[in-house]
């Protein structure tokens, strides 16, 4: 198998689908979580009642006079009356819970493969000649010799990291967990109806 | 001060809330730089860093911590918002910015 390959192979190793699904479902697991103790705050919220005095009455009367030297001062009686307790919740008063909403999330893979081939070739080559030489005769011996070594090194490295990033924003709250508030005054004449949220 | 990672958190107090519960656990939370904007029957509203969340959760004392938000159109939320910032006003301690203009001297 090619040096190609095996690059090719490793690349195709990565989980990436098992990531992406892994991630998927974290997100799910936290974003119910999450809207779980939104809703756990929602009723918190809606069962915390106080009094709540919209009107405080305050009557200023003439007091009684008093002459001190000679001279009248008068007095002045401050009556404070508080008007009608109004039992309110605090979701009612105006606080609600903070939902929040993963937007956005990605997922970094970071691969660095590296590979390198090293070939090392020696060649040697040897002759020898020897003569000898006679009366009659002559003779010659040639010998040669031819030496080739070759080798060749392989390395190859792959190195990964991955990265998990996800926003966590806080959203304005569903419309169908907010009640929605049905005030009927029947002060005034006709009864006035208002709907706030 | 920066108060960039503050939210609102509601908490409510394990047994319900005696002042004892509720002094105590306001103290913690000052501890924690935190503040205490309003106190309810339930326990109190506060504003903590949201680094610090898990660490006034973590509190005996705390039986749920919730982030909440103040709703405009809520029936009393002028008023909710005017005890809030009274409240936040006597524990956050102003401080003349770095390289700013003297605060003038009579």
């Amino acid at each position: 198998m090619g040096l190609g390959a095996t690059v090719g192979a490793d690349l195709l190793a990565v989980p990436f689908p098992k990531m992406v699904f892994d991630l998927a479902r974290a997100i799910a697991n936290g974003q119910t979580a999450l809207d779980r103790a939104s809703i756990s705050t929602l009723r918190v919220l809606a069962r915390t009642e106080f009094d709540y005095i919209p009107e405080i009455t305050e009557v200023i009367a003439a007091g009684p006079v008093d002459t001190i030297n000679g001279v009248p001062v008068t007095g002045v009686d401050v009556t404070t009356r508080p008007g009608r307790t109004l039992p309110l919740s605090l979701l009612q008063a105006g606080l609600t819970p903070s939902f929040y909403q993963f937007t956005e999330s990605v997922i970094e893979v970071k691969m660095s493969i590296s590979s390198k081939v090293s070939t090392q070739s020696e060649f040697e080559f040897g002759a020898s000649v020897e003569a000898n030489a006679g009366f009659l005769f002559a003779s010659a011996t040639v010998s040669s010799h031819v030496d080739y070594r070759t080798s060749n090194t392989y390395s190859y490295s792959a190195e990964g990291s991955s990265l998990l990033r996800t926003t966590l924003k806080p959203v304005p709250p569903p419309a169908r967990m907010m009640p929605r508030f049905i005030t009927v005054n029947t002060l005034v004449s006709p009864p006035q109806v208002t709907f706030s949220e | 001060m920066n108060l960039d990672g503050y939210r609102m958190y509601l908490i409510t107090v394990h047994g319900g809330l005696t002042d004892e519960k509720s002094r105590d656990l306001q103290r913690f939370v000052r501890q924690c730089d935190g503040f205490i904007l309003m106190v309810t029957r339930a326990g109190p509203v506060i504003a903590l860093d949201e680094g610090r969340h898990s660490l006034v959760a973590g509190h005996p004392l705390v039986e749920f911590m919730g982030p909440v938000e103040l709703n405009p159109r809520g029936f009393a939320a002028q008023q909710l918002q005017s005890i809030m910032a009274e409240n936040l006003s006597k524990q956050v301690e102003l401080v003349e910015p770095v390289g700013g203009d003297p605060a003038p001297t009579s």
